[in-house]
């Protein structure tokens, strides 16, 4: 188990870097002058070549990256040109608000897809079938950023019980939380149906209804659980897809969190937090994927760590 | 039989919903509570006086740090923090602060902290980004607590506008979102900088006691958010932001009113006068000729823009008035394009007379704006190529000539001066804002000696003679200003638009009382 913790996190490092190194080129290809956004037009040349100095940007890419790479060990990610901290505190200061968030439209989202998952695939080819299949389908086709205002529009227009945006309390929460999960309990729910009418026509379901255990037992407790294997594979895989969806959602629902941090960072030209958010999300999917495997060999015996 | 077994099992689940949602529904709005609440569309950079240059910045600041002076609805100063001031000579100005001013926490506000605002900004290991504006200024001086003078280089008319810099006290350090003590109206009780700002009413304010005690202001960047906001009444007023389009909507819900006013921000079509084509006059007047700003004002903009001939603001005390008005003419378009050289190939077929390209960002308005210019141009033989560029990367190419046509506002316009920034042939980027490079003997001879005359009324005879000028070169064609457009809760009261978009009337507005049935909503 450790020497398979540690392969994979050897196997990480090149994503990683990869992903690094393609966003710290395309953000510094990208056209705009960080040091015009930042002092504005009535700046005289003399001023920013001095912040430009100051912010080193005066230096060659290649150089810039160097830098960069060899902060990364130090947990030195630079400072921001914007507001002039720290990057890795700016982004420690958002990255609970991501996480809470991401954390809660998971959990909805299984909390939604397994029960209707389960009823799909029991009751296939029947109205409950037909009806979540819909739903899922509905749900697929709707992007963010037109669920989050229509979601506001009845949640907290129509029927003002909810806040329209904001954080701090449990209600903040909700409708960002709905906008990401959605989506992804529509996939979970078909995932489940699919995975599940796999292992139900399978022999070892009969046998336990043969041992006398009821057609529900026969599902939760042997059905269920193998089926549960590329369910959870897709969920970890979907991880990547709630963290860039968070970027739309935060912005919407004004949610303090990593994705806004991102879109105010990319408007700023603001290089150092652009790369620094980008290394967060890249090394919280790449964490995800290998809990997400390390679960799978827990789930399926029959997966080795090898 | 339990008594819970008895209860319906759908009216239990219903009890429970209504029990769970009961303290939702009976939520007080801010309004109630006697909160304003203001919706902007950015996050501030900085609420730092010294620092901060974002718009969205800037009206925070509005509310919260008082100025030597600040500007009436013609641009013109008048008295905040100083109660007179004289220039002894144009290299001289001389302020005298109010008795008794003091800041946020307590401190009195003296003339020392005025020179240390300045000193800070002046002082290049500050970095401050208005640095630069004051160029001119080789000292600052003390006599008294309540006297502050500045010494210019050389004559500079546009000082007294630059006096517009909210004052701090002396030793404040600089922090993006813990911005130091002001003498506004309003203090700063926290900032978070990716939700909102949280002000409250300071009772020492030299302008009276504001009547609201408590304002937020959310930083919203969805336009559709920041009307579902205010449709949900989270939101009360919100200046600017609502698209056109929305605003039949907010007047409908009963509770929120939409006012106009007159707007400060000239939108305007830029030309890059080192292009073969659009250096030939005649050319440019065809473009100019053959666009229909009032159609566009009608269409897009709902009417609510006014059409301009110049790029300053139209109330500013140098406009001049007897500009004749761009009219829409296609034939003269067409006319002046065949003098120009550019015949209609084909007669009614589908060739151009000429190929432009079109950049402009990816605000919505704006697209619509374009497409609909791109549509004017094509009906007398201009095929234009419309390209929406993401923000800093439209600004860099406009910055660096990278364009033929391209449209953008001029905001916050205050001086005139702002025809040496955009049209003095010395000003071409990165040294000023003459991005199209035009370049006319007489408008650099004119802008610079208008910057170095103390005579306002002189100033305003040579200004006049630069927007003739302009208006025969069309370096730029001044499309519109759009109005102010402030929705707001009907029992919100008090608050004058001005062109500027200023904030500080906020200190004048007050909460109406509740009416018995005032519509959707009240009973929230």
């Amino acid at each position: 188990m450790r020497r398979y913790l540690l392969r994979r996190a050897l196997h990480a490092i090149p994503v990683v870097f990869g992903v690094v190194t393609v966003v710290f080129l395309l953000v510094h290809l990208l056209p705009g002058d960080p040091v015009e956004i930042l002092l504005g037009e009535s700046a005289v040349p003399a001023q920013k070549e001095e912040l430009r100095r100051e912010l080193r940007l005066d230096r060659p890419v290649l150089v810039q990256y160097a830098d960069f790479l060899s902060g990364l060990p130090r947990g030195d990610l630079g400072t921001s040109i914007r507001s002039r901290e720290p990057v890795l505190r700016e982004i420690r200061r958002r990255f609970p608000a991501t996480l809470l968030l991401g954390a809660t439209s998971i959990g909805v989202a299984i909390l939604v897809a397994v029960p209707l998952g389960i009823v799909a695939a029991t009751r296939k080819g029947r109205p409950a079938d037909y009806l979540s299949g819909l739903a899922s389908m509905v749900s697929l086709s709707i992007p963010n950023f037109c669920l989050a205002p229509l979601l506001i529009l009845l949640f907290s227009v129509h029927l003002p019980l909810l806040p329209v945006g904001g954080s701090g309390t449990a209600r903040h929460l909700v409708l960002p939380a709905a906008t990401l999960g959605t989506g992804m309990a529509a996939l979970l729910t078909r995932m489940v149906r699919a995975s599940l009418l796999e292992e139900l026509g399978k022999e070892y379901v009969t046998a336990a209804a043969a041992r006398g255990l009821s057609r529900g037992e026969a599902i939760v407790r042997h059905a269920l659980r193998n089926a549960l294997v590329p369910v959870v594979t897709v969920l970890g895989l979907s991880f990547g897809a709630v963290l860039a969806g968070s970027v739309i959602t935060e912005t919407i629902f004004s949610w303090p969190g990593v994705g806004r941090l991102l879109v105010q960072a990319i408007d700023a030209r603001d290089y150092p937090l652009v790369q620094g958010c980008v290394l967060v999300i890249a090394l919280c999917t790449v964490a995800v994927n290998l809990a997400t495997d390390i679960l799978c060999a827990r789930l399926d015996p029959r997966i080795r760590y090898e | 039989m339990t008594a819970g077994a008895s209860i319906p099992r759908r009216l239990r689940r219903a009890a429970l919903l209504a029990v769970l949602l009961f303290p939702a529904c009976t939520q007080k709005l801010p309004i109630d509570e006697g909160r304003l609440v203001i919706a902007l569309p950015g996050t501030p950079v900085s609420l730092d006086p010294r620092v901060a240059t974002d718009a969205y910045g800037e009206q925070i600041l509005q509310m919260t740090h008082a100025s030597l002076v600040r500007r009436d609805a013609a641009g013109n100063p008048v008295p905040d923090l100083a109660e007179r001031w004289e220039t002894p000579d144009p290299r001289t100005y001389v302020f005298r602060l109010r008795p008794g001013l003091r800041f946020h926490d307590g401190r009195p506000l003296t003339s020392a902290d005025v020179r240390y605002t300045f000193e800070w900004i002046l002082d290049p290991s500050n970095r401050s980004p208005h640095r630069a504006l004051y160029r001119h200024v080789t000292s600052v001086g003390t006599p008294d607590d309540r006297t502050v003078f500045f010494r210019l280089a050389e004559p500079f008319a546009p000082f007294l506008s630059t006096a517009v810099r909210g004052i701090v006290p002396a030793g404040s350090r600089s922090a993006a979102y813990a911005p130091p003590p002001g003498a506004g109206p309003y203090r700063v009780d926290g900032v978070s900088p990716d939700g909102e700002a949280v002000l409250s009413a300071f009772d020492g304010y030299h302008g009276g006691i504001p009547a609201i005690r408590s304002v937020t202001v959310k930083f919203l960047p969805d336009s559709n958010v920041r009307f579902l906001e205010l449709s949900a009444g989270s939101v009360n007023f919100a200046l600017n932001g609502i698209d056109p389009d929305l605003l039949p909507a907010a007047e409908k819900t009963g509770r929120l009113a939409v006012e106009e006013g007159a707007g400060g921000n000239v939108t305007y079509l830029g030309f890059n006068l080192r292009d073969r084509a659009l250096s030939d006059p005649r050319v440019r007047r065809a473009v100019a000729a053959a666009i229909d700003r009032q159609a566009i004002v009608r269409a897009i903009w709902k009417g609510r823009a006014d059409l301009a001939e110049s790029i300053l603001p139209p109330g500013s005390w140098a406009a001049d008035p007897g500009i004749p008005p761009f009219r829409f003419d296609p034939a003269l378009a067409r006319r002046l394009l065949d003098e120009s050289g550019y015949p209609d190939p084909d007669g009614d077929g589908p060739l151009p007379r000429l190929r432009l390209t079109y950049k402009t960002s990816q605000n919505e308005l704006r697209r619509r704006v374009a497409a609909a210019i791109q549509e004017q141009l094509r009906q007398v033989g201009i095929a234009v190529e419309v390209q929406s560029l993401e923000w800093g990367t439209f600004f860099s190419d406009v910055r660096k000539g990278n364009f033929q046509l391209y449209s953008l506002t001029w905001v916050g316009i205050s001086d005139p001066d702002i025809f040496h920034h955009a049209f003095h042939s010395a000003s071409v980027p990165p040294d000023g804002a003459n991005r199209g490079g035009y370049s006319d003997p007489e408008v650099d001879r004119m802008t610079t000696a208008a910057r170095r005359e103390p005579s306002p009324s002189l100033r305003r005879e040579m200004y006049r003679r630069v927007q003739g000028i302009l208006a025969r070169d069309l370096p730029v064609f001044p499309l519109w200003a759009g109005r102010n457009v402030l929705v707001r809760d009907r029992r919100l009261a008090g608050f004058a638009i001005t062109p500027d978009e200023s904030y500080s009337p906020v200190t004048s507005m007050r909460i109406l009382p509740a009416a018995p049935a005032a519509g959707p909503g009240a009973a929230r």
